[in-house]
């Protein structure tokens, strides 16, 4: 999996490529948790390059929305595969979680 | 495929011939119960407890990862054995490691989805089996008997909600994974490990040593 960062003036996108499993969720974690440590509280995640996601991918999501929401920061997804919302819906996270169609419907709300 | 155990004459040689050639099926097993259910179940109807329990269920990926190996349900707890054979095989989740941080995972965001009601506590034992055999006495059925499979459900009296009790063998099999994965004794879930129990459960001759690992 890689993460790919872009800065925007409403928010930071990251692009995850690959797969948000098992293995390597810890990436997410620790860079998600550097940027709330560093008050980067308005997160946009773009999942058009995610083909999988495992409960795990799915906790560090839970946990970045818990942390942002009561910093009052903004945590949205956009361009989940078929697959991907599929999985968010049968664990009904996306009734938690801000999904947008794509990255520029996204942008607009931020 | 489970062989099937079914012999007219209880003194049967054929019987003894045929249990002597089965062979035994390493693997892991799994005790989920909900937490609650049967109280649940004096507070409302089927639309409340059913929905919660539908819900639940579903979140339960390895239940979806692995729907063909879910051997029983009795209530509201579940029995699932993963054979080595087939873990091996799998693309996504394909080590004992996995398996724990996916139950981990799922517990943890049963526990903090922000809108309640939606899902029930769970708690879970964890077991790897290697004395287990493949067997059904029923034509049709699929079913797991052993004395490791008993050993689980002794287990599983050590739980609580929004715990996972696992013994001492299959933490063993977890840390040879992270070992090849190039991971810490620490990643993960097992962050939160107990230090070691020993227990003389019920019907076992030996003390069974087993962690607990409570979900934050």
């Amino acid at each position: 999996m890689e993460l790919i960062e872009k800065n925007t003036e409403k928010c930071l996108i990251i692009g995850i490529n690959g797969r948000l499993d098992t293995i390597n969720y810890s990436i997410l974690e620790k860079r998600l948790m550097e940027l709330l440590d560093q008050n980067t509280n308005r997160i946009l995640i773009n999942c058009s390059q995610m083909d999988y996601v495992s409960s795990s991918g799915l906790r560090i999501l839970l946990m970045a929305l818990k942390r942002i929401t009561m910093a009052k920061g903004k945590f949205a997804l956009c361009s989940l595969q078929e697959n991907i919302r599929e999985i968010f819906e049968i664990s009904g996270f996306t009734t938690i979680f801000e999904i947008y169609p794509n990255e520029e419907d996204a942008l607009r709300v931020f | 495929m489970a062989f099937f155990i079914h012999f007219k004459d209880p003194n049967s040689e054929e019987m003894i011939r045929y249990l002597s050639s089965i062979p035994k099926c390493p693997g892991t097993c799994f005790f989920m119960d909900i937490n609650r259910s049967t109280d649940m179940k004096y507070l409302g109807g089927l639309t409340d407890w059913g929905r919660k329990l539908n819900n639940t269920f579903n979140f339960l990926s390895l239940l979806n990862d692995f729907p063909e190996y879910i051997v029983k349900g009795i209530g509201d707890e579940i029995m699932l054995f993963i054979p080595d054979d087939v873990l091996k095989t799998k693309s996504a989740i394909n080590s004992y490691y996995m398996l724990l941080e996916e139950i981990y995972a799922t517990l943890y965001n049963i526990r903090h989805y922000p809108v309640e009601d939606t899902f029930l506590a769970c708690k879970v034992a964890i077991h790897y089996c290697t004395e287990v055999y493949n067997i059904t006495y029923f034509e049709g059925a699929n079913d797991y008997y052993g004395s490791d499979i008993d050993l689980t459900a002794r287990l599983m009296t050590k739980c609580l909600e929004n715990r996972i009790v696992i013994s001492e063998k299959f933490l063993n099999k977890v840390r040879n994974d992270l070992k090849s994965h190039g991971l810490a004794e620490n990643t993960g879930c097992l962050k939160n490990i107990s230090e070691p129990f020993l227990e003389n459960f019920k019907g076992v001759p030996m003390s069974t040593k087993y962690r607990i690992i409570d979900v934050e």
